[in-house]
């Protein structure tokens, strides 16, 4: 930690960093142990969030779990016992076509997502109109949770509830709230009436100013957009599962049985797959501009 | 106006007529917005204004595949039954306990990220961020690595305290499920009360700083109420996030919530009724807490 460097200098958080006195030379226990324990608590946090992750992956590559920390490294009989490597029957069968299933599906969301997200995006941001708190609380909110709209698909599409387009289009609606939020971060540290403006100055017509300027602007955040709604797309659960009946078994479902069903190495390295593909997507994320799985962008830094 | 003549139904037409053929540079500036919004509006449309009310029509209708006929039936069987009375008070307390926990943590730890110059931030927040990408089921099974028979914590919790593991495993209790939500929803809250922790406005604090507020003085009476719409904002968005979780539930199977029975009723059964009716009562329960929540902040400050 840096403290101790700058001794004597304010800080906003209202401590200061000599010793445990206020600037009137109280003693106060918030300025001796305030600091310390907000700093404790991120720490605490931040351990229970990745410990169980880094375990999981390290697990991944053990032979054997009985005691308080896997053992027996390295192997990679657990991933590929996961990915169904080297079986020729059972039920691991066909996890490869599961998973281009689910690329496919999640590609579909994402694309649709960019069509949806990125104009209503810019209508709330850009213009104001009658209902646009609405609009926007609509946008930014999921509309129904996944289980809830499962059943809804259920009994409004009976027949095709669980098909490909149907878990596009629910894809689509339940991760929109991720695109309209990253892409309107986007578009806030932007002058979009100046743009607009300079454009239309220019002789564009409205339409190609929004296409050929706005949007290359804000591409950042709709690559970042892209990314998040593709990546909780892959692994939607909570819908997929009340609707799937038959055909290829979407990768989300493929972790559930996972979980549930295989010697816990087994499971770890399933969800290892899954771990990765996050970490990738979030060095790309850092590299695009973001600050991780978040849809708050800082271009302007 | 736009007419000075005429019914409402007649104005309508002339505001529909403007839309395609508009005339002045506001009529104009209202087409580019209907046109902005329709893409979006056509989605929801199918995805989920027609099931959601296809589902509504669903809770009241006497047939299970078709909707013919009116009953009041599903909704008079989960206001008397006292196993949906468990199931609404369990998912009711669970939520709002699990948010409060999550709320007060996030607020600790926005709080260090952004008012200390803490080493690698934009790592540590790239790491926080991480488990907003992991669904229920994987975050269910990352409370077993902890948690379970052979978790971490039970094994070594045994080897200091001697026991079985067997019996210290807490994964599958309602105290196992907790941390899972805990899990799920400190990330968000957090992330919320960042955004709004990097508008709080510094010169006020180390005003009250100067004048010889302790820092707690200061976090309450100049940081807390800069920082309350924040609080609102990550307080609704957690609730709702709680309110929705169900794969953590179905992989730990630990306490009747909501979302665990609507499967319960598709899959034993298929009574589909009731489960649209437990659908309905969530959906409008959300929508009027969201709607009474955002009286006392805006839907701008929801950032995750």
């Amino acid at each position: 930690m840096t403290d101790g460097t700058d001794a004597a200098e304010l800080r906003t958080d209202g401590g200061t960093t000599t010793g445990s006195r206020t600037v009137l030379g109280r003693f106060d226990p918030s300025a001796a142990f305030g600091r310390p324990l907000v700093v404790g608590a991120l720490a605490v946090t931040l351990l229970f969030l990745l410990v169980p992750i880094l375990l999981t992956l390290v697990a991944s590559f053990a032979s054997d779990w009985t005691g308080i920390l896997p053992a027996g490294f390295v192997t990679l009989d657990n991933w590929r016992h996961a990915l169904g490597i080297g079986l020729e029957v059972g039920s691991r069968r066909g996890v490869g076509s599961g998973l281009a299933f689910s690329v496919l599906l999640a590609t579909g969301g994402m694309v649709l997502n960019i069509f949806v997200g990125v104009p209503i995006a810019y209508a709330v941001t850009r213009y104001d109109f009658v209902g646009r708190d609405w609009i926007n609380a609509m946008a930014i909110l999921p509309i129904a949770p996944g289980i809830v709209l499962g059943v809804a698909f259920l009994k409004t599409y009976p027949q095709y509830a669980g098909s490909a387009l149907s878990l596009i289009v629910a894809y689509s609606i339940l991760k929109s709230p991720f695109m309209v939020l990253t892409v309107q971060s986007s578009f806030q540290s932007m002058d979009l009436r100046q743009l607009e403006e300079s454009g239309r100055a220019l002789g564009a017509s409205w339409l190609r100013t929004f296409v050929t300027v706005i949007v290359p602007n804000a591409k950042g955040g709709i690559m970042a957009g892209s990314i998040i709604t593709w990546i909780l797309a892959a692994a939607e659960f909570n819908f997929t599962w009340l609707v799937y009946s038959r055909g290829p078994k979407p990768f989300s479902l493929f972790l559930y049985s996972n979980i549930t069903r295989s010697p816990i190495l087994t499971a770890a390295a399933a969800v290892s797959i899954y771990f990765l593909i996050v970490t990738v997507a979030v060095l790309v994320l850092q590299f695009v501009g973001g600050t991780g799985f978040t849809t708050v962008r800082r271009e302007e830094v | 106006m736009a007419t000075t003549t005429g019914s409402p139904l007649s104005a309508l037409r002339t505001r529909a007529y403007r839309l395609v053929y508009p005339r002045t540079e506001v009529d104009r500036e209202h087409r580019r917005v209907v046109a902005l919004c329709l893409p979006f509006f056509l989605l929801a449309t199918v995805a989920a204004f027609l099931p959601m009310a296809t589902m509504a029509r669903a809770s009241v209708s006497v047939g299970v595949y078709e909707n013919v006929g009116w009953t009041g039936e599903f909704y008079r069987t989960l206001v008397s039954d006292p196993v949906y009375r468990e199931i609404a008070v369990n998912t009711l307390w669970f939520a709002a306990a699990t948010t409060l926990v999550s709320v007060a943590v996030g607020v600790g730890v926005a709080h260090a990220l952004e008012k200390y110059d803490l080493p690698f931030e934009r790592g540590l927040v790239a790491a926080l961020s991480f488990p907003i990408a992991l669904p229920g089921i994987v975050v269910a099974f990352l409370i077993v690595v902890l948690m379970g028979r052979s978790g971490l914590v039970t094994n070594a919790l045994a080897a200091l305290v001697g026991g079985d593991p067997f019996s210290l495993a807490t994964a599958t209790t309602v105290f196992g499920l907790f941390l899972a939500y805990l899990y799920s929803l400190i990330p968000r809250s957090a992330l919320v009360l960042r955004g709004t922790y990097s508008e709080v406005n510094q010169d006020a604090e180390e005003a009250a700083q100067s004048l010889g507020a302790s820092p707690l003085q200061t976090f309450y009476h100049v940081t807390l109420p800069q920082i309350r719409p924040g609080i609102v904002a990550s307080f609704i968005l957690t609730f709702r996030t709680a309110l929705t979780i169900f794969g953590t539930v179905l992989v730990l199977q630990n306490l009747s919530l909501a979302t665990l029975r609507i499967q319960h009723e598709i899959a034993n059964g298929f009574e589909v009724q009731t489960a649209a009716a437990i659908g309905v009562i969530y959906f409008a329960f959300m929508l009027g807490f969201t709607y009474l929540g955002l009286q006392y902040t805006s839907a701008e400050v929801t950032t995750i």
